[in-house]
Formats: C-alpha cells, sequence, structure tokens
C-alpha cells in the first residue's frame, strides 16, 4: 500500500511547526524562555488573526525577545493577508533564533505566497546545509521540500537541474512507498517540456494511478498531441474537462498550484482540436 | 526658582505619561483581525457597503475554497494583460499588493495598496504603475460570492502583482 502524504486535505489550517514543549526549557536551566513559552501558550483557543492572539505573543517577546515560536506565530496571520512586509521581518527574526526550525518553512511560504523562486531556494538549500536529517515536507504536507526546491529551479529556467532534483526525490519516496500528491504531474510536465514525450506519458500513467487530476489528462493530451496521436490527445481532454468539472483539479486553500490549468484552457484546446478536424 | 522647579517636573510627569499612555496603545493598536480595513472617507467609495457589519467580515479562505474568481483565475489575468502598459524606468521591480473587501453582492471596495521591493523592504512604484494596477482590478465588477451556512457573507481577497522591469510577470493567488 502506498501512502498519500496529502495533508492539507486533513489539515488545512493547522501548522505544522510543534508547539514547543515550554517544560525543556525549564529543563535546560532557560526560565525566560520558559516564561515566554508558557505566556505564548495562551495563544490556545484565540485565532491566529485576532488581537488576543497578537497581544499574547508580543508579551511573550517583551519577555524573551529571542523566543522564535512568538515571532513565527506572529507571522502567519501577516502571511496569509498578504502583507508580505511586516511577515517577512517576523519570519526573519524566527529564522535568526532557530534557523533550523524555520528555514524549511520560510522558503516552502516564498513559494506558495509570493513566488520568490531564487529565495525559497536559498532558504530550503541552507537548511540542507544546516542539517544533517531529511529537510522535510512543505507546510502543508503537499510536497518535500526538494519538490519544491525543484519546482523553483524549473520556474527560473533551470529545467534540467528540476528534473534531476523530481527524479531524485521520487525515487527515494518510492523507497519508502511514498507518493506526492502531484509529484509524477509535475515530472510529467517537465519532460513534457523538455520534448521527452515517452518519459512523460508514462509519469501521467502514475500520476493517474494514484491520484487523478484534471491537469494530468491536460498535460497527457498535450503530449499525445506532440506525437500526432489525435485520438488519445482528444479522448484525454475530454477526461480532463470531466475531471474539472466534478472538482479533481489541483487546488491550495491560499494560493494556485504551479501547473494549474482552467477551464478555460481545457475548452479553447478542445476547440483547437476540432478547428483542426481532430475528430 | 522653586516654582520653575515644579513646573519642570509637572512638565516631565506629563511627558512621562504621554510616552507610557503611547507605550499601552502600540499594543491596542490591533484592529479585530490583521489586516483588517476600516472605512476612510477620503478615500473610500461611497457606495460600497459591507452587508454584515465589519465585524463580521472574513477572509477568503476561512470558508475552504481557496482563491476563487468569478471567471476563474483566467478572467482576472486577461483583464490585466489586456488593459496594463508596462511604464519602463528603474526601480521598478517588487511586489505590489491590493487587498480589498468582497460584499455580500460580488461587490469589492475599500482597496488599500502595498508595495514592496523583492527583498520585502517597503518602497514606492511609479505612481502610474500603482494606479493603473488599482483601476483595472476596480473594473472588474463582479467577484464571486461566497456563502457560509447558506448566507452571502463579506470576506477579504488580494492580489499580488509581481513586477519585473515594469513588466507585469505574476498575479497571485
Amino acid at each position: 500500500m502506498k501512502y498519500f502524504y496529502f495533508l492539507i486535505l486533513l489539515f488545512p489550517f493547522s501548522s505544522m511547526i510543534a508547539q514547543p514543549n515550554c517544560e525543556a526549557y525549564k529543563y535546560y536551566g532557560d526560565t525566560l524562555k520558559y516564561e515566554a513559552c508558557k505566556k505564548a501558550m495562551g495563544i490556545k483557543g484565540h485565532y491566529q488573526f485576532s488581537k488576543e492572539y497578537q497581544t499574547v505573543l508580543d508579551e511573550s517577546i517583551e519577555i524573551d525577545p529571542t523566543f522564535d515560536y512568538a515571532y513565527w506565530a506572529k507571522s502567519i496571520a501577516y502571511l496569509k493577508s498578504g502583507d508580505f512586509v511586516t511577515w517577512k521581518k517576523l519570519i526573519d527574526k524566527a529564522v535568526e533564533y532557530n534557523p533550523k526550525e524555520h528555514l524549511g518553512y520560510r522558503g516552502w511560504c516564498r513559494f506558495q505566497f509570493f513566488r520568490d523562486y531564487k529565495g525559497a531556494i536559498r532558504d530550503i538549500e541552507k537548511l540542507d546545509s544546516l542539517v544533517d536529517y531529511d529537510i522535510g515536507q512543505s507546510q502543508n504536507g503537499t510536497y518535500h521540500l526538494n519538490i519544491a526546491k525543484g519546482l523553483c529551479y524549473k520556474a527560473i529556467g533551470e529545467k534540467e537541474k528540476a528534473i534531476a532534483i523530481l527524479e531524485k526525490q521520487i525515487k527515494l519516496n518510492e523507497q519508502e512507498n511514498l507518493f506526492g500528491a502531484n509529484d509524477y504531474l509535475h515530472l510529467g510536465v517537465l519532460y513534457l517540456e523538455t520534448e521527452k514525450f515517452e518519459k512523460a506519458i508514462e509519469l501521467f500513467k502514475k500520476q493517474s494511478e494514484n491520484n487523478e487530476l484534471a491537469e494530468n489528462q491536460y498535460y497527457l493530451a498535450l503530449t499525445y498531441k506532440k506525437l500526432d496521436n489525435l485520438n488519445e490527445y482528444k479522448s484525454c481532454l475530454e477526461k480532463a474537462k470531466e475531471l474539472y468539472v466534478g472538482g479533481r483539479k489541483m487546488s491550495d486553500p491560499y494560493s494556485n498550484p504551479m501547473d494549474k490549468i482552467y477551464l478555460e484552457n481545457i475548452e479553447n484546446e478542445i476547440n483547437t482540436a476540432y478547428n483542426n478536424g481532430y475528430k | 526658582m522653586k516654582k520653575s522647579f515644579l513646573t519642570t517636573i509637572l512638565l516631565l510627569s506629563i511627558f512621562w505619561s504621554c510616552q507610557t499612555e503611547k507605550k499601552v496603545n502600540e499594543k491596542e493598536e490591533y484592529l479585530r483581525w490583521v489586516g483588517d480595513i476600516e472605512h476612510n472617507a477620503q478615500i473610500d467609495e461611497i457606495d460600497f457597503k459591507v452587508c454584515n457589519g465589519d465585524d463580521k467580515i472574513l477572509q477568503y479562505f476561512n470558508l475552504g475554497e481557496g482563491p476563487v474568481y468569478r471567471g476563474e483565475k483566467s478572467k482576472i489575468l486577461n483583464a490585466f494583460k489586456s488593459k496594463y502598459q508596462p511604464i519602463s524606468g528603474k526601480n521598478q521591480n517588487g511586489l505590489i499588493r491590493i487587498r480589498f473587501i468582497v460584499n455580500c453582492k460580488g461587490k469589492a471596495g475599500r482597496f488599500r495598496v502595498l508595495q514592496s521591493d523583492f527583498d520585502y523592504q517597503e518602497k514606492e512604484f511609479d505612481k502610474e504603475t500603482v494606479s493603473q494596477l488599482l483601476n483595472i482590478t476596480k473594473g472588474i465588477e463582479n467577484w464571486e460570492v461566497f456563502k457560509r451556512h447558506e448566507v452571502p457573507v463579506d470576506y477579504y481577497i488580494y492580489l499580488i502583482f509581481k513586477i519585473t522591469d515594469g513588466q507585469l510577470t505574476e498575479i497571485l493567488p
């Protein structure tokens, strides 16, 4: 059995960075951080955007201005409201005081919310250089951070490097019997864009087996079009439309994922198919 | 002499109390929620009204549907692609966020602009760049109506524009 680490469906409003263990600070003799931590736990029950939540964390920071968790927790509402200026100031503090805990998160958010590809690559690679363990998943659980890094390389035009990164991470995942929600699709699109059509088809078929999406059939259609297999081209477009209308499409609560398509894209392609006599 | 000493003490006390009050006020600067946009009669449209009161305005993602646009995002992309005229010049690089409220009828208002360079440091773009983006956004007449328990709600949403050398390279989310 394969395990699908598509945690976003289960925890769309949760955060994967663990709540700190305040007692650990006390055990190690850091009483200031212990007090700041105890204060910060007062956020429980308050919405991230609320003044009560923010005020508790301000008080925590007043107790210990190096308490990374409080900066991170404060930053979330600014991130989600698109206030990149305040978010960056806060998350930078969290990274400054605990880089191993927050670099991966900051890198992922740069990518997910602001399409800051180079910044995301810097953060993820920095994290990788600091630790000797697996750098783990994106905050929402959809991607391994290496996959996210690969997608960023693709976005800045380094497609062969992106392919190598995705191939490597997917291989590692498969050894653990894991697969990412969209990994095969993204690698398939990369193969399509670099004209490795047979490999692209292989990947899209794997994606179909694990998590069928309108996007997957759409890009599979484009691949068949390149190979002049017009029956499959049209058939895949019809499947893409059916999936899309049925809600089987890429989605994210906060952003539009890379390689996402819209109904208009499918319908335009179907019109092209008909106008060119592909019946 | 004694009088002037007392006056000085009194002035210092007043000064000190103002400083203290300011500090307390800083803590209380938060509105109900981070990013709440209060009505400003100087800049906001007279005819724009929220339906359920300011204290019930949600965030676009509170309803679990993600960023949804009437006519899908492609309609938004097409609007900017067809109308935005790049302004060349130095320093036209970075991010511009336009945040606003969509009311229960799908109408938008209370637009606010945030600008930064690619290092997330606040800056100001050419006024023409900003006004174009603002006007095109305001020109989108209908936004998606979100409902909670079958009741149409008011919600905050934003568009972020990535600008490189004056060119609009991406629109988020």
